[in-house]
Protein backbone atom coordinates (compact mmCIF):
# COMPACT_ATOMS: atom_id res chain seq x y z
CA UNK A 1 0.00 0.00 0.00
CA UNK A 2 0.96 3.43 -0.50
CA UNK A 3 1.44 4.14 3.50
CA UNK A 4 4.14 1.29 3.67
CA UNK A 5 7.09 3.32 1.02
CA UNK A 6 9.61 0.57 -0.52
CA UNK A 7 11.58 -1.36 1.95
CA UNK A 8 14.52 -2.49 0.06
CA UNK A 9 16.48 0.82 0.25
CA UNK A 10 16.10 1.99 3.42
CA UNK A 11 19.19 0.21 5.96
CA UNK A 12 18.56 -1.07 8.64
CA UNK A 13 15.15 -2.67 7.61
CA UNK A 14 11.66 -2.30 9.20
CA UNK A 15 12.32 -5.83 10.20
CA UNK A 16 15.49 -5.49 11.57
CA UNK A 17 14.34 -2.74 13.65
CA UNK A 18 11.19 -4.27 14.59
CA UNK A 19 13.33 -7.36 15.80
CA UNK A 20 15.47 -5.39 18.13
CA UNK A 21 12.14 -2.99 19.43
CA UNK A 22 10.93 -6.28 20.54
CA UNK A 23 14.24 -7.08 22.29
CA UNK A 24 13.26 -3.85 24.66
CA UNK A 25 15.58 -1.68 22.18
CA UNK A 26 14.29 1.79 22.31
CA UNK A 27 16.92 3.29 20.32
CA UNK A 28 15.82 0.65 17.41
CA UNK A 29 12.49 1.99 17.51
CA UNK A 30 13.06 5.12 18.04
CA UNK A 31 14.63 5.01 14.65
CA UNK A 32 11.39 3.85 13.00
CA UNK A 33 9.47 6.48 14.64
CA UNK A 34 11.26 9.07 12.73
CA UNK A 35 11.09 7.44 9.83
CA UNK A 36 7.43 7.79 9.79
CA UNK A 37 6.35 10.81 11.98
CA UNK A 38 7.02 13.15 9.19
CA UNK A 39 4.93 10.90 6.53
CA UNK A 40 2.20 9.59 8.60
CA UNK A 41 1.90 13.41 10.99
CA UNK A 42 0.49 14.32 7.51
CA UNK A 43 -2.01 12.30 7.44
CA UNK A 44 -3.02 13.17 11.46
CA UNK A 45 -2.26 16.68 10.79
CA UNK A 46 -4.89 16.76 8.05
CA UNK A 47 -7.24 14.51 9.27
CA UNK A 48 -7.91 16.18 12.83
CA UNK A 49 -6.38 19.73 11.63
CA UNK A 50 -4.39 21.07 14.23
CA UNK A 51 -0.70 20.27 15.13
CA UNK A 52 -1.52 19.71 18.74
CA UNK A 53 -4.14 16.87 18.23
CA UNK A 54 -1.85 15.35 15.22
CA UNK A 55 1.17 15.06 17.90
CA UNK A 56 -1.30 13.36 20.06
CA UNK A 57 -2.56 11.07 18.09
CA UNK A 58 0.77 9.89 16.81
CA UNK A 59 2.35 9.60 19.89
CA UNK A 60 -0.54 7.13 21.04
CA UNK A 61 -0.59 5.91 17.84
CA UNK A 62 3.46 4.96 17.88
CA UNK A 63 3.26 3.51 22.11
CA UNK A 64 -0.01 1.31 20.95
CA UNK A 65 2.42 -0.03 18.13
CA UNK A 66 5.52 -0.54 20.41
CA UNK A 67 3.15 -2.13 23.22
CA UNK A 68 2.07 -4.72 20.58
CA UNK A 69 4.73 -5.64 18.21
CA UNK A 70 4.18 -8.71 19.42
CA UNK A 71 1.51 -8.99 17.35
CA UNK A 72 2.81 -7.09 14.33
CA UNK A 73 2.86 -10.68 12.09
CA UNK A 74 4.77 -9.01 9.31
CA UNK A 75 7.26 -7.08 10.43
CA UNK A 76 8.19 -6.24 7.18
CA UNK A 77 4.92 -4.35 6.59
CA UNK A 78 5.47 -2.24 9.78
CA UNK A 79 4.62 0.94 7.89
CA UNK A 80 1.29 -0.48 7.20
CA UNK A 81 0.41 -2.16 10.36
CA UNK A 82 1.45 1.22 11.94
CA UNK A 83 -1.03 3.06 9.72
CA UNK A 84 -3.82 1.21 11.06
CA UNK A 85 -3.16 1.98 14.42
CA UNK A 86 -3.17 5.48 13.60
CA UNK A 87 -6.04 5.67 11.29
CA UNK A 88 -7.78 3.93 14.25
CA UNK A 89 -6.86 6.77 16.84
CA UNK A 90 -7.25 9.31 14.74
CA UNK A 91 -10.71 8.84 14.69
CA UNK A 92 -10.69 8.49 18.35
CA UNK A 93 -9.17 11.84 18.70
CA UNK A 94 -11.43 13.10 16.21
CA UNK A 95 -14.41 12.62 18.93
CA UNK A 96 -12.97 15.16 20.98
CA UNK A 97 -11.95 17.84 17.91
CA UNK A 98 -15.31 17.46 17.33
CA UNK A 99 -16.53 18.71 20.64
CA UNK A 100 -13.74 21.31 20.63
CA UNK A 101 -14.34 22.80 17.16
CA UNK A 102 -17.24 24.68 18.28
CA UNK A 103 -15.41 26.35 20.56
CA UNK A 104 -11.94 27.80 18.39
CA UNK A 105 -10.97 27.96 15.27
CA UNK A 106 -10.69 25.02 12.81
CA UNK A 107 -6.95 25.42 12.34
CA UNK A 108 -3.64 26.02 14.85
CA UNK A 109 -1.06 26.71 12.64
CA UNK A 110 2.01 26.70 14.94
CA UNK A 111 5.06 26.77 14.33
CA UNK A 112 4.84 27.52 10.50
CA UNK A 113 2.28 24.19 9.94
CA UNK A 114 -0.03 25.25 7.29
CA UNK A 115 1.46 28.39 6.34
CA UNK A 116 2.00 28.63 2.47
CA UNK A 117 4.72 27.64 0.94
CA UNK A 118 5.87 30.53 -1.05
CA UNK A 119 5.37 28.40 -4.41
CA UNK A 120 2.23 27.72 -3.30
CA UNK A 121 0.66 30.90 -2.38
CA UNK A 122 -2.14 31.32 -4.84
CA UNK A 123 -3.25 27.40 -3.40
CA UNK A 124 -4.87 28.89 -0.56
CA UNK A 125 -3.84 26.13 1.43
CA UNK A 126 -5.73 27.38 4.67
CA UNK A 127 -9.04 27.66 2.87
CA UNK A 128 -8.56 23.86 1.84
CA UNK A 129 -8.34 22.83 5.68
CA UNK A 130 -11.02 25.14 6.56
CA UNK A 131 -13.40 22.84 3.50
CA UNK A 132 -11.57 19.86 5.01
CA UNK A 133 -13.02 20.68 8.54
CA UNK A 134 -16.47 21.37 7.73
CA UNK A 135 -16.34 17.71 6.08
CA UNK A 136 -18.03 14.92 8.02
CA UNK A 137 -14.98 13.02 9.37
CA UNK A 138 -15.94 9.73 7.06
CA UNK A 139 -15.71 11.73 4.13
CA UNK A 140 -12.68 14.05 5.21
CA UNK A 141 -10.95 10.25 5.82
CA UNK A 142 -11.79 8.86 2.33
CA UNK A 143 -10.44 12.09 0.54
CA UNK A 144 -7.41 12.26 2.33
CA UNK A 145 -6.57 8.10 2.09
CA UNK A 146 -7.61 8.43 -1.55
CA UNK A 147 -6.42 11.50 -2.57
CA UNK A 148 -3.61 13.03 -0.52
CA UNK A 149 -2.21 9.22 0.46
CA UNK A 150 -2.63 7.68 -2.78
CA UNK A 151 -4.13 4.31 -1.74
CA UNK A 152 -6.43 2.55 -3.55
CA UNK A 153 -9.87 1.89 -2.85
CA UNK A 154 -8.87 -1.88 -2.15
CA UNK A 155 -6.13 -0.73 0.37
CA UNK A 156 -8.50 1.70 1.76
CA UNK A 157 -11.30 -0.99 2.24
CA UNK A 158 -8.26 -3.09 3.79
CA UNK A 159 -7.59 -0.16 6.17
CA UNK A 160 -11.21 0.96 6.88
CA UNK A 161 -13.39 -2.06 6.58
CA UNK A 162 -15.28 -0.25 4.59
CA UNK A 163 -16.70 -1.52 1.11
CA UNK A 164 -15.23 0.17 -1.73
CA UNK A 165 -18.64 1.01 -2.95
CA UNK A 166 -19.08 2.63 0.26
CA UNK A 167 -15.90 4.23 0.03
CA UNK A 168 -16.03 5.76 -3.71
CA UNK A 169 -19.30 6.91 -2.75
CA UNK A 170 -18.01 8.94 0.40
CA UNK A 171 -15.25 10.51 -2.16
CA UNK A 172 -18.07 11.69 -4.19
CA UNK A 173 -19.24 13.24 -1.44
CA UNK A 174 -16.55 14.81 -0.47
CA UNK A 175 -15.87 16.25 -3.74
CA UNK A 176 -19.48 17.78 -3.75
CA UNK A 177 -19.05 19.30 -0.27
CA UNK A 178 -16.11 20.48 -1.31
CA UNK A 179 -16.98 21.85 -4.10
CA UNK A 180 -19.95 23.84 -2.22
CA UNK A 181 -17.25 24.85 0.15
CA UNK A 182 -14.53 26.25 -1.48
CA UNK A 183 -13.92 29.62 -3.61
CA UNK A 184 -14.76 30.08 -7.41
CA UNK A 185 -11.07 29.46 -8.07
CA UNK A 186 -11.35 25.89 -6.74
CA UNK A 187 -14.54 25.06 -8.02
CA UNK A 188 -14.12 25.92 -11.26
CA UNK B 1 -2.96 8.19 -9.71
CA UNK B 2 -5.39 4.79 -10.62
CA UNK B 3 -8.26 6.17 -11.97
CA UNK B 4 -10.37 4.14 -10.45
CA UNK B 5 -13.18 5.79 -8.75
CA UNK B 6 -16.63 7.08 -9.94
CA UNK B 7 -15.92 10.37 -10.81
CA UNK B 8 -15.62 12.06 -13.99
CA UNK B 9 -12.11 13.77 -14.68
CA UNK B 10 -13.32 17.37 -13.41
CA UNK B 11 -14.13 15.89 -10.14
CA UNK B 12 -10.82 14.47 -10.56
CA UNK B 13 -8.81 17.39 -11.59
CA UNK B 14 -10.81 19.15 -8.71
CA UNK B 15 -9.82 16.78 -6.12
CA UNK B 16 -6.19 16.91 -7.30
CA UNK B 17 -5.93 20.34 -7.39
CA UNK B 18 -7.01 20.14 -3.80
CA UNK B 19 -4.97 17.26 -2.86
CA UNK B 20 -1.52 18.59 -4.28
CA UNK B 21 -0.74 21.09 -1.50
CA UNK B 22 -1.78 18.53 1.02
CA UNK B 23 0.90 15.91 -0.15
CA UNK B 24 4.04 18.19 1.33
CA UNK B 25 5.13 16.56 4.68
CA UNK B 26 3.60 18.16 7.51
CA UNK B 27 6.79 19.02 9.83
CA UNK B 28 6.09 17.69 13.75
CA UNK B 29 8.61 18.28 16.04
CA UNK B 30 10.49 15.61 16.69
CA UNK B 31 9.66 15.82 20.40
CA UNK B 32 6.68 13.07 19.53
CA UNK B 33 9.60 10.51 19.74
CA UNK B 34 10.93 12.10 23.02
CA UNK B 35 7.41 12.13 24.38
CA UNK B 36 6.59 8.47 23.34
CA UNK B 37 10.18 7.20 24.44
CA UNK B 38 9.61 8.40 28.19
CA UNK B 39 5.84 6.85 28.32
CA UNK B 40 7.96 3.87 27.16
CA UNK B 41 10.05 4.10 30.09
CA UNK B 42 7.77 4.69 32.71
CA UNK B 43 4.68 2.67 31.48
CA UNK B 44 2.23 5.58 30.72
CA UNK B 45 0.27 6.35 27.75
CA UNK B 46 -2.12 3.94 25.99
CA UNK B 47 -2.34 0.13 26.84
CA UNK B 48 -3.19 -2.21 23.68
CA UNK B 49 -5.83 -4.92 24.50
CA UNK B 50 -6.64 -5.35 28.12
CA UNK B 51 -5.98 -1.72 29.17
CA UNK B 52 -5.83 -0.55 32.78
CA UNK B 53 -9.37 0.92 33.35
CA UNK B 54 -11.83 -0.79 35.86
CA UNK B 55 -12.92 -4.01 35.65
CA UNK B 56 -16.93 -3.81 34.55
CA UNK B 57 -19.20 -6.88 35.09
CA UNK B 58 -22.90 -5.55 36.12
CA UNK B 59 -23.53 -4.18 32.91
CA UNK B 60 -23.57 -7.84 30.82
CA UNK B 61 -27.11 -9.49 32.09
CA UNK B 62 -29.05 -5.68 31.31
CA UNK B 63 -27.34 -5.35 27.99
CA UNK B 64 -28.55 -8.97 26.86
CA UNK B 65 -31.93 -8.10 27.73
CA UNK B 66 -31.82 -4.76 25.87
CA UNK B 67 -30.48 -6.70 22.93
CA UNK B 68 -33.31 -9.02 22.83
CA UNK B 69 -35.43 -5.93 23.11
CA UNK B 70 -33.77 -4.25 20.19
CA UNK B 71 -33.97 -7.74 17.86
CA UNK B 72 -30.31 -8.27 18.10
CA UNK B 73 -28.66 -10.60 20.33
CA UNK B 74 -25.14 -10.07 22.14
CA UNK B 75 -24.26 -13.04 24.09
CA UNK B 76 -21.18 -14.07 25.71
CA UNK B 77 -20.11 -17.23 26.71
CA UNK B 78 -17.02 -17.67 29.35
CA UNK B 79 -14.33 -20.63 30.22
CA UNK B 80 -15.74 -23.40 32.66
CA UNK B 81 -14.70 -21.95 36.24
CA UNK B 82 -11.19 -23.30 37.86
CA UNK B 83 -8.81 -22.10 35.23
CA UNK B 84 -6.09 -19.39 36.35
CA UNK B 85 -7.42 -15.86 36.60
CA UNK B 86 -6.14 -14.62 33.28
CA UNK B 87 -6.42 -17.42 31.54
CA UNK B 88 -8.26 -15.80 28.41
CA UNK B 89 -12.28 -15.90 28.68
CA UNK B 90 -14.13 -17.42 25.47
CA UNK B 91 -16.59 -14.49 24.44
CA UNK B 92 -18.85 -15.18 22.03
CA UNK B 93 -20.05 -11.94 19.64
CA UNK B 94 -23.49 -12.53 18.37
CA UNK B 95 -25.39 -9.69 16.13
CA UNK B 96 -28.56 -10.36 14.12
CA UNK B 97 -28.62 -8.21 11.17
CA UNK B 98 -29.21 -8.68 7.45
CA UNK B 99 -25.61 -7.91 5.75
CA UNK B 100 -24.83 -8.41 1.81
CA UNK B 101 -20.46 -8.66 2.24
CA UNK B 102 -20.64 -9.43 5.87
CA UNK B 103 -19.76 -8.72 9.24
CA UNK B 104 -16.75 -8.37 11.33
CA UNK B 105 -15.75 -7.17 14.77
CA UNK B 106 -13.12 -4.97 15.56
CA UNK B 107 -11.51 -3.85 18.58
CA UNK B 108 -8.37 -3.60 20.56
CA UNK B 109 -8.00 -7.41 20.67
CA UNK B 110 -7.07 -7.07 17.26
CA UNK B 111 -5.60 -4.36 16.27
CA UNK B 112 -9.12 -2.95 15.09
CA UNK B 113 -8.34 -4.97 11.61
CA UNK B 114 -10.99 -5.56 9.71
CA UNK B 115 -9.99 -8.71 7.89
CA UNK B 116 -9.09 -10.46 11.59
CA UNK B 117 -12.26 -11.74 13.20
CA UNK B 118 -15.23 -12.26 10.58
CA UNK B 119 -18.18 -13.68 12.05
CA UNK B 120 -20.14 -16.38 10.14
CA UNK B 121 -24.27 -16.17 10.10
CA UNK B 122 -26.53 -18.86 10.14
CA UNK B 123 -29.59 -19.81 8.23
CA UNK B 124 -31.49 -17.01 10.89
CA UNK B 125 -29.45 -13.82 10.36
CA UNK B 126 -27.56 -14.82 13.14
CA UNK B 127 -23.48 -13.73 12.53
CA UNK B 128 -21.21 -14.68 15.44
CA UNK B 129 -17.51 -15.36 16.04
CA UNK B 130 -15.98 -16.64 19.09
CA UNK B 131 -12.98 -14.93 20.51
CA UNK B 132 -10.27 -15.33 23.27
CA UNK B 133 -10.26 -12.40 25.59
CA UNK B 134 -7.91 -11.94 28.82
CA UNK B 135 -9.90 -10.26 31.42
CA UNK B 136 -9.75 -6.55 30.85
CA UNK B 137 -11.15 -3.95 29.18
CA UNK B 138 -11.70 -3.47 25.00
CA UNK B 139 -12.96 -1.23 23.10
CA UNK B 140 -15.11 -2.95 19.68
CA UNK B 141 -17.66 -2.43 17.22
CA UNK B 142 -19.24 -4.10 14.37
CA UNK B 143 -18.53 -3.85 10.59
CA UNK B 144 -21.79 -4.15 8.76
CA UNK B 145 -21.36 -4.28 4.61
CA UNK B 146 -18.32 -1.73 5.58
CA UNK B 147 -20.53 0.56 8.14
CA UNK B 148 -19.87 0.78 11.79
CA UNK B 149 -22.33 -0.34 13.77
CA UNK B 150 -22.28 -0.32 17.92
CA UNK B 151 -23.05 -3.02 20.30
CA UNK B 152 -26.22 -2.10 21.33
CA UNK B 153 -26.26 -4.45 24.34
CA UNK B 154 -22.89 -3.48 25.52
CA UNK B 155 -21.86 0.09 27.26
CA UNK B 156 -21.48 2.80 24.89
CA UNK B 157 -17.27 4.10 24.50
CA UNK B 158 -16.91 7.56 25.56
CA UNK B 159 -15.08 8.32 22.59
CA UNK B 160 -17.56 7.17 20.17
CA UNK B 161 -19.03 10.39 18.74
CA UNK B 162 -17.00 10.99 15.48
CA UNK B 163 -19.58 8.66 13.26
CA UNK B 164 -17.55 5.59 14.38
CA UNK B 165 -20.00 4.42 17.56
CA UNK B 166 -17.99 1.99 19.77
CA UNK B 167 -18.92 0.04 22.65
CA UNK B 168 -16.69 -1.42 25.68
CA UNK B 169 -17.03 -4.63 26.89
CA UNK B 170 -14.76 -5.49 30.63
CA UNK B 171 -13.93 -9.26 31.06
CA UNK B 172 -13.44 -9.83 34.73
CA UNK B 173 -10.87 -12.29 36.40
CA UNK B 174 -12.00 -15.39 37.93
Amino acid sequence: MAAAPSLTQVSPSDAELVARARQADLDAYALLMTRYRLRFGRYAFHLLGNESDAEEALQDAFTLAYRSLGRCRHPERFAAWLFRILVNRCRTMGSRRGRREARRAPLELANGIGVPHPAEQDMHREEIHRGLARLVPEQREAFLLKYVEELSYEEMAELTGAGESALKMRVKRACERLRELLSESYAT
Amino acid sequence: MRLDDDLDSQDRDFLQRIAQPLRRPVPLSDRVERKVLARLRTGAGPMPGPSRGRLWTGAVAAGIAAVFALGVLVGRRTAPPGTAARAPHTVEFVLRTSADSGVAVVGDFNDWDPRATPLHADRDGVWTVTVPLRPGRYRYTFIVDGSWRRDPAAPRALEDDFGRPTSVITIAQR
